[in-house]
């Protein structure tokens, strides 16, 4: 894997976990009490942390469909190329 | 070369995120300018600066991985780079003729194997039919025997 394909994954997975930090930081840091009504500021931790679990998910996944494909095709492309020097 | 695009995209929304926690406290309100920072605003504020960072970076590395992939392809060239088939000075060094004659010769190998080989079957094909006619002693060995390689 290409150094610069390997960094920018390493930070694709740290915005997921900064993703679940936010997501869970209400509550952690205690200023949204649980049973009462959301504040704004806890709305808008949700909803930003929730948008970005699910950005990074998609990233990561959609990343790993495309380089298997990649990779799949260069094998193909490898082989063909063996079985015409044979 | 896509999987370089959307990750590339994928951290530029993650910057955009960044970007939008740092502004949030004041955008919706929930902390007063000039007041201290309430914890929310410390949460938004300290997570949205090394998010953006973070994913600009990541943005960075995604693109600079494209332009290698690109590169390595032939899509794009290198700046300042000489252009491919560019007719040489007379009196240049002999290096780059060289280059490019090995670069024909790679690619007129396969062509020759495959001809050679070709006419080696025929040859072999040939032979087999004489053998089997024993009793036809006097061959002409006119146009069949036009460009046979014996092997």
């Amino acid at each position: 894997m290409a150094p610069q394909a390997r960094g920018g994954l390493i930070v694709t997975v740290v915005g997921f976990f900064a993703g679940i930090w936010l997501f869970l930081a209400p509550f952690i840091v205690g200023y949204q009490k649980v049973g009462q009504d959301w504040t704004d500021a806890t709305k808008n931790d949700l909803w930003t942390g929730g948008a970005l679990i699910a950005i990074c998910a998609l990233t990561l996944l959609l990343y790993a469909a495309f380089a298997l494909r990649d990779a799949a095709r260069a094998a193909e492309q490898k082989n063909t190329a063996d079985v015409e020097e044979s | 070369m896509v999987k370089y695009v959307i990750g590339a995209v994928g951290a530029l929304l993650g910057a955009l995120a960044g970007a939008w926690l740092m502004l949030a406290p004041f955008a919706l309100a929930y902390q007063d300018s000039g007041a201290n920072w309430a914890d929310p605003t410390y949460v938004d504020f300290w997570t949205g600066l090394p998010l953006l960072v973070v994913s600009l970076v990541g943005m960075i590395l995604y693109v600079s991985g494209l332009v290698v992939e690109l590169r390595r392809r032939g899509i794009m060239r290198r700046p300042y780079s000489e252009p491919a088939g560019q007719p040489q000075a007379p009196g240049a060094p002999e290096g780059k003729a060289q280059g490019s004659e090995n670069n024909l010769e790679q690619i007129l190998l396969p062509l020759v194997t495959a001809m050679l080989k070709d006419m080696q079957e025929r040859d072999r094909s040939r032979d087999e039919a004489h053998q089997e006619t024993p009793n036809n002693v006097q061959q002409v060995p006119g146009k069949g025997e036009e460009g046979s390689v014996r092997s």
